[in-house]
C-alpha cells in the first residue's frame, strides 16, 4: 500500500471577525462641481494681489517718470533759452560791423582786386593792385547800438617766441596761460595751448 | 404700533435722503458752473504760450531781424515780508536778508531804480502781481533768479532784436509796442507773423505744477521765415561808402543799389542816412524808409540812355548815327526859353554815342525829332518810369512821367534827358536792369521767399517780364555807354583795370520849390558790369553835395561799390576791349 498524500482543505479560520464594509455617500455630480475648489481660489487671490501690487508699483514709476519728464522739459526749456541767447549774442559778434572793426584793429586791410588764374591755360587775368586800405576809415557809419560796450579783440601780451594769440578783453582770466608757460618752461620750444603745432621752416 | 413706527423711520429717511438730494442737484446741477470756476481759478492756472515772430534774414541766411527772449521781472506785493526773508545758501546754511537789501540786489542786477521798485512793492500790499523790471536778457534774469527772493516772479517778454544793426535797416523795418511799423516787418507781417496760443496746467495747494496735466487748449504757431535778396556784407561796405561819400561832399542823403541783371534781385539798397531799428531816435523821421524807393527826384541824364534806347529799338538810330549838334536848341520851345548844354560849345557834330558820352542835352533834344511825342511817352512807360516796382515798397512812389495829353512843349522834351520827370533810384535801377539784360526788364525783387514754420515755402508774385527794348538795342546803348567810363569827363574816377563797364552820369538840377532850378543837384552814376555781358546794374545817388556839384561827387563812391560787386560776386576780367564806337565825325 502506497501512502497518498491527501491535501485537506484548509478550513476557513473562523477565528477572524468579518472586516465591515467602508459605506460612503457619493456626492453627484452636481454636487462635486460645486464644492470650491482650493487651487483656483488661492491662484486667483494671488493673481488679483500681483496686479494690485504691480499697479501700485506702475504708478509709483509712473508719478515719478512724470516727475522726470517734467524736470527734463523744464531742463531742456532752460536749455533752448540758453541756446537763444547764445546764438542771439553770435549773430551779433558776426555783423559786418563788429567783424570789420575787429579786423582794422588788429591791423588787417582789405584786399586790392583779385586776380584769376586759369587752370586750363595757366594764364592769370585781373590786374591785381595794391591792397585797398581801410574801410572803415574815419570810422563805422553803419551803426548798431546792440555793439555799444562790445570790446574789440585785442593781441594778447606774448612772451619772446610765443605765437601771438588773440583772447577777448572778457575772457576768463584761465584762458591766458600761454604767457606763463612760456615764461617758466626755459629753453622749452614754448607751446600755447589749443593752437595748432606749426613746422620750422627755413 | 410696529407698523407706525416703520412709516416714521421711512418718512424720516425719505426726507433725509430729499435734503441730500436736493443739496446734490444744487452743487451738481445749479451752481457746477461756478463751482467749477473756482476750483479752476484756484487750481488750473493758464499760460500763454508764444508763437514766435518769425526772422528775416538775407539771401545768404545771415539774420537780419530775430525774435529773441527777453524777460519781466515781476512780484506779488502780498507776499512780502517787511521783515525780509530767509535765504537758504548752496551749502545748506541759512541767511536772513532785509527787503531793502533784496531790492537792492533787484537793482544792482538790472539797473532799476532802488526807490521806484520799493514803491512798486509797498504801495498796494494787497496786490499780487506788479512789474518791477521789464524785458531782462536771459543772463540778467538768470541771476536774478539766482537770488531765490520768494515773492519774485517772472514772465516771458518776447522781444525783437536787429543783430546787424542798419545794415539794411531802411528795408527790414522794426517793430514798435504796437506791432510791426516800417519796412519788412510791416509789409511781410502775414507771413511772420506767431499766432500766440494757451494751455492750461493744474497747480497742488501749494503752488507747485502737477506733472503731466498741462492740457494745450490752443497751439502756437510760429511766424515764417522772410527771405530777402539782399546780400548783407555788401549791402554794409553800400552803406558804409555811401555814407562817406556823401559826408565828404556834404550831401543831404543818398542812396546806392546794386541789382542783379539776369533776376532783378536788389543785392544792395542802401540809403543815407539810414535807421538803425534797434534804437529809431539816432535819425530823423524821413529817414525811417527806404528814399530808393519813397523819393523820386529828377534823374537828370542818366535817363539818356532810355530814351535812345527807344530811337535804336524803332529802328531810327544807331551808335554811330551823326547829329548836328548846334549851340542852343529853341525848336519848337516858347519864345524865350532855350535847352542847353553844361558847357558852351559851337555847333559840333556828334555821333549818337558822343551824344551820351558828352551827356549833351541839346543833342537829344535833336534826336527827340526824330520819334512821335506819344512813342517816346510809351517807351519811358516800358521802362517803368511812373508806375511802381513791383515791390511795391512800404511808401514807394510811382514819380511823375509827363503825359502827351497834358504835357508842355518844354517838359516833352526835356524828359527825355531827365529833366522835368521823376523817377526813383528803383525806377532808375530797373531801367538799367532791362538795359543790362537785353532789353529784358525782369521785375525788381526784393523779398525772395517766404518759409512758413512747416517748411512750406511760398514766393511772392513777381510780375510779368517784358522786352522793353531789342536786344540789339540794349547793345548799342551800353556801347554807347562804354564811352562814359573810357572817354567821359569822370572817366579816371570810374575806370577800373582790366573791366568793361558801361557808364553814365546824371548831374540833375533841383527845383527850389518856386518852379524855378536853383543851385542844388542831386547827382548820379549808374553803370553795368561788364559791359559786354552785364551780370550787375550799379546806381549810386547823391542829393545836394556841397563841396562839387557833378556827378564827379558820385563817382568815386560808384567806383569803390562796384570794385566790391566785383570781389563779392567773383566777376572775372573781361576778355575783349572795349566797344568804343567813334563820338564824333
Amino acid at each position: 500500500m502506497s501512502a497518498v498524500a491527501v491535501a485537506r482543505p484548509l478550513r476557513q479560520p473562523t477565528t477572524h471577525a468579518q472586516p465591515r464594509r467602508h459605506l460612503e455617500v457619493v456626492p453627484t455630480r452636481a454636487q462635486r462641481r460645486a464644492r470650491p475648489r482650493m487651487l483656483p481660489a488661492l491662484v486667483t487671490i494671488g493673481g488679483i494681489g500681483v496686479i494690485l501690487l504691480a499697479q501700485l508699483l506702475l504708478s509709483i514709476v509712473i508719478a515719478d517718470g512724470a516727475y522726470q519728464v517734467s524736470s527734463l522739459q523744464s531742463a531742456k526749456h532752460d536749455a533752448q533759452l540758453q541756446q537763444h541767447a547764445l546764438s542771439e549774442q553770435l549773430d551779433l559778434l558776426a555783423s559786418p560791423q563788429h567783424l570789420a572793426a575787429n579786423a582794422e584793429a588788429l591791423g588787417m586791410v582789405a584786399s586790392g582786386s583779385g586776380l584769376y588764374l586759369d587752370a586750363k591755360t595757366g594764364a592769370v587775368t585781373g590786374s591785381g593792385g595794391a591792397a585797398g586800405g581801410s574801410i572803415l576809415g574815419s570810422g563805422d557809419q553803419v551803426s548798431n547800438v546792440l555793439l555799444d560796450g562790445t570790446p574789440l579783440v585785442t593781441p594778447a601780451a606774448t612772451g619772446p617766441g610765443t605765437t601771438g594769440t588773440a583772447t577777448t578783453a572778457d575772457a576768463p582770466e584761465g584762458s591766458q596761460t600761454s604767457t606763463d608757460a612760456g615764461a617758466g618752461g626755459a629753453g622749452q620750444d614754448p607751446q600755447t595751448p589749443g593752437l595748432l603745432p606749426s613746422p620750422n621752416t627755413h | 404700533m410696529p407698523r407706525r413706527r416703520l412709516s416714521l423711520t421711512v418718512i424720516a429717511v425719505f426726507a433725509i435722503v430729499s435734503v441730500f438730494v436736493v443739496r446734490l442737484v444744487d452743487i451738481q446741477l445749479v451752481q457746477a458752473a461756478q463751482l467749477t470756476k473756482d476750483a479752476d481759478s484756484r487750481q488750473v492756472r493758464t499760460v500763454t504760450t508764444y508763437g514766435v515772430r518769425g526772422d528775416i534774414v538775407d539771401s545768404n541766411g545771415v539774420v537780419l531781424a530775430d525774435s529773441v527772449d527777453r524777460f519781466d521781472i515781476t512780484a506779488s506785493p502780498k507776499n512780502v515780508s517787511p521783515e525780509g526773508f530767509v535765504r537758504l545758501n548752496k551749502d545748506g546754511t541759512k541767511t536772513k536778508v532785509a527787503l531793502t537789501d533784496a531790492i537792492a540786489e533787484i537793482a544792482q542786477l538790472t539797473g532799476a531804480d532802488q526807490q521806484q521798485l520799493y514803491t512798486a512793492l509797498t504801495k498796494d500790499p494787497t496786490s499780487d502781481f506788479v512789474y518791477l523790471v521789464k524785458a531782462v536778457k536771459l543772463s540778467v534774469f538768470d541771476k536774478v533768479k539766482a537770488l531765490k527772493i520768494p515773492w519774485v516772479y517772472s514772465e516771458p517778454h518776447p522781444a525783437r532784436s536787429y543783430p546787424n544793426g542798419a545794415v539794411a535797416g531802411n528795408l527790414v523795418g522794426f517793430v514798435g509796442t504796437d506791432g510791426p511799423q516800417a519796412g519788412t516787418e510791416l509789409t511781410q507781417n502775414p507771413c511772420l507773423n506767431g499766432v500766440n496760443g494757451t494751455s492750461t496746467y493744474e497747480t497742488s495747494a501749494d503752488g507747485v505744477r502737477l506733472p503731466g496735466s498741462t492740457v494745450v487748449t490752443k497751439p502756437a504757431v510760429d511766424g515764417g521765415t522772410v527771405t530777402l535778396t539782399i546780400d548783407s556784407n555788401l549791402q554794409w561796405f553800400a552803406q558804409q561808402t555811401l555814407a562817406q561819400q556823401a559826408q565828404a561832399t556834404g550831401s543831404d542823403w543818398g542812396t546806392a543799389m546794386v541789382v542783379r541783371v539776369s533776376d532783378g534781385h536788389i543785392m544792395v539798397d542802401a540809403d543815407y542816412p539810414s535807421v538803425d531799428p534797434n534804437d529809431r531816435n539816432t535819425v530823423g523821421v524821413d529817414a525811417l524808409g527806404a528814399r530808393s524807393f519813397s523819393s523820386p527826384y529828377e534823374p537828370g541824364s542818366i535817363m539818356k540812355p532810355a530814351t535812345v534806347a527807344g530811337l535804336v529799338d524803332k529802328g531810327l538810330v544807331t551808335a554811330t548815327t551823326h547829329v548836328e549838334v548846334p549851340a542852343r536848341f529853341t525848336d519848337g520851345l516858347p519864345a524865350g526859353t532855350v535847352i542847353k548844354d553844361a558847357e558852351w560849345h559851337g555847333d559840333v557834330h556828334m555821333t549818337v554815342a558822343g551824344v551820351i558820352m558828352n551827356s549833351s542835352n541839346i543833342g537829344i533834344a535833336e534826336l527827340t525829332k526824330l520819334e512821335s511825342e506819344k512813342d517816346r511817352y510809351a517807351n519811358l512807360r516800358a521802362f517803368g518810369f511812373g508806375s511802381k516796382t513791383t515791390v511795391n515798397f512800404l511808401g514807394e512812389s510811382k514819380g511823375y512821367v509827363a503825359n502827351p495829353a497834358t504835357v508842355d512843349a518844354v517838359t516833352t522834351v526835356t524828359q527825355q534827358f531827365g529833366q522835368g520827370i521823376s523817377a526813383t533810384s528803383a525806377q532808375v535801377a530797373s531801367m538799367y536792369q532791362a538795359i543790362g539784360n537785353d532789353g529784358r526788364k525782369v521785375p525788381l525783387t526784393l523779398v525772395q521767399s517766404c518759409t512758413a514754420a512747416d517748411g512750406t515755402v511760398s514766393y511772392p508774385n513777381a510780375g510779368p517780364t517784358t522786352q522793353v527794348v531789342s536786344p540789339f538795342a540794349a547793345q548799342q546803348v551800353r556801347a554807347m555807354m562804354e564811352t562814359v567810363t573810357t572817354q567821359g569827363y569822370i572817366h579816371r574816377l570810374i575806370t577800373i583795370p582790366g573791366y568793361r563797364i558801361a557808364s553814365k552820369t546824371g548831374t540833375a538840377q533841383v527845383a527850389d520849390g518856386t518852379g524855378k532850378y536853383g543851385n542844388d543837384y542831386i547827382v548820379s552814376v549808374a553803370g553795368l558790369i561788364p559791359a559786354d555781358k552785364p551780370q550787375y546794374a550799379v546806381i549810386v545817388t547823391l542829393a545836394k553835395p556841397d563841396t562839387i556839384k557833378t556827378s564827379a561827387a558820385a563817382a568815386p563812391g560808384y567806383a569803390t561799390i562796384m570794385k566790391q560787386v566785383i570781389k563779392t560776386f567773383r566777376i572775372q576780367p573781361s576778355t575783349t576791349p572795349a566797344a568804343d564806337p567813334p563820338v564824333a565825325w
